[in-house]
């Protein structure tokens, strides 16, 4: 009676196991699939960011329920040391505070009303030589939720005097 | 002449080159992409000088609701009527549900009624006016900010 098996003869015992190759030829399928993902994710979000806003880096955008429409309008930019108009620093504030003296009593600040006047300027040489330009009375405003009232109030209470009265403020849209 | 011999149907494609391009435009994506979602809060300003268009008749009441420094809020009505609410704080904090009510109660009263002029004091800080914005715009859609 065989309990294990027969016994091994000599050439079972003494045959050579085939030589394996040294090249190792990796499985990149599931990687690939893993990318694919990944790739169409990125591509939907990047398509979806419609509204063309860069906060500058700090900053801390207050979390509101609100639309994301196409829109291209003049950015302007209020973080905890200046108003930047189109990226470029026009009022320094100290802790998100303007100047004292810089506001007038009609509530509006003169280095900003410049600004925007400046601004206002170049749009209208633009809309004078270019009939398909439109002068636009929308401001996106981009502020930090740490910014005091007064402050915005000064910002749009300036813009307002050169034509710009439609704001859009900017916020995190919340999921 | 001799036969050819019968090749194999598998074959493996090369995958390598495409994971390079893979590889690169994952990293630029994630590089360029902004994982905030941006949205557009409308607001317009409540200033002196603004005007109703002609073929529209002025709402019968004004309405304009203030956030103080102190977490109440302020609700005044004014034109047809003119009444004063306020809206005192919830565990010191801003109490939007009683404010939503409100407006609402409002809205039925005088349908006619198409915004709201949100102030704030001073030293309210932006992100808490937005939070009432939003708030407001359960009600009215139309807020315009002022305090000018």
């Amino acid at each position: 009676m065989k309990l294990f098996g027969g016994p091994l003869s000599k050439g079972k015992l003494f045959k050579k196991t085939p030589h394996q190759s040294d090249e190792m030829a990796l499985q990149i399928t599931s990687m690939a699939d893993i990318f694919m993902i990944l790739l169409v994710f990125l591509l939907k979000s990047y398509a979806t960011a419609i509204v063309n806003v860069t906060p500058t880096a700090g900053m801390k955008l207050p979390v509101a329920n609100a639309e994301s429409p196409e829109l291209n309008a003049l950015k302007v930019e209020i973080s905890e040391t200046a108003v930047s108009i189109e990226s470029n620093p026009v009022m320094t504030l100290d802790g998100f505070k303007v100047a004292g003296g810089e506001v007038g009593s009609n509530g509006v600040s003169k280095t900003l009303a410049e600004a925007f006047e400046k601004e206002r300027k170049r749009q209208l040489l633009i809309a004078q030589s270019n009939t398909e330009v439109k002068i636009d009375p929308k401001v996106i405003v981009v502020a930090d939720q740490r910014t005091p009232y007064s402050t915005i109030k000064a910002v749009l209470a300036s813009a307002a005097i050169h034509g710009y009265t439609d704001f859009k403020l900017a916020v995190v849209k919340r999921d | 002449m001799s036969r050819h011999g019968n090749q194999s149907q598998d074959f493996e494609l090369n995958l390598a080159p495409i994971i390079d391009c893979f590889t690169v435009l994952v990293t630029f994506l994630l590089a360029s992409s902004a994982f905030i979602s941006i949205g557009l809060l409308d607001a317009g300003i409540a200033a002196g000088g603004a005007t109703t268009p002609e073929d529209k008749a002025p709402p019968s009441v004004q309405v304009s609701v203030e956030l103080q420094p102190s977490h109440k809020i302020e609700i005044k009505v004014t034109g047809k009527a003119n009444q004063t609410f306020d809206i005192v704080p919830t565990n010191g904090v801003w109490d939007y549900d009683k404010l939503t009510a409100q407006l609402n109660t409002l809205k039925q009263k005088y349908p006619d009624l198409g915004g709201v002029t949100l102030k704030a004091d001073e030293n309210v800080q932006y992100g808490e006016v937005i939070v009432g914005m939003e708030n407001i715009r359960k009600s009215l859609p139309a807020v315009l900010l002022g305090g000018f």
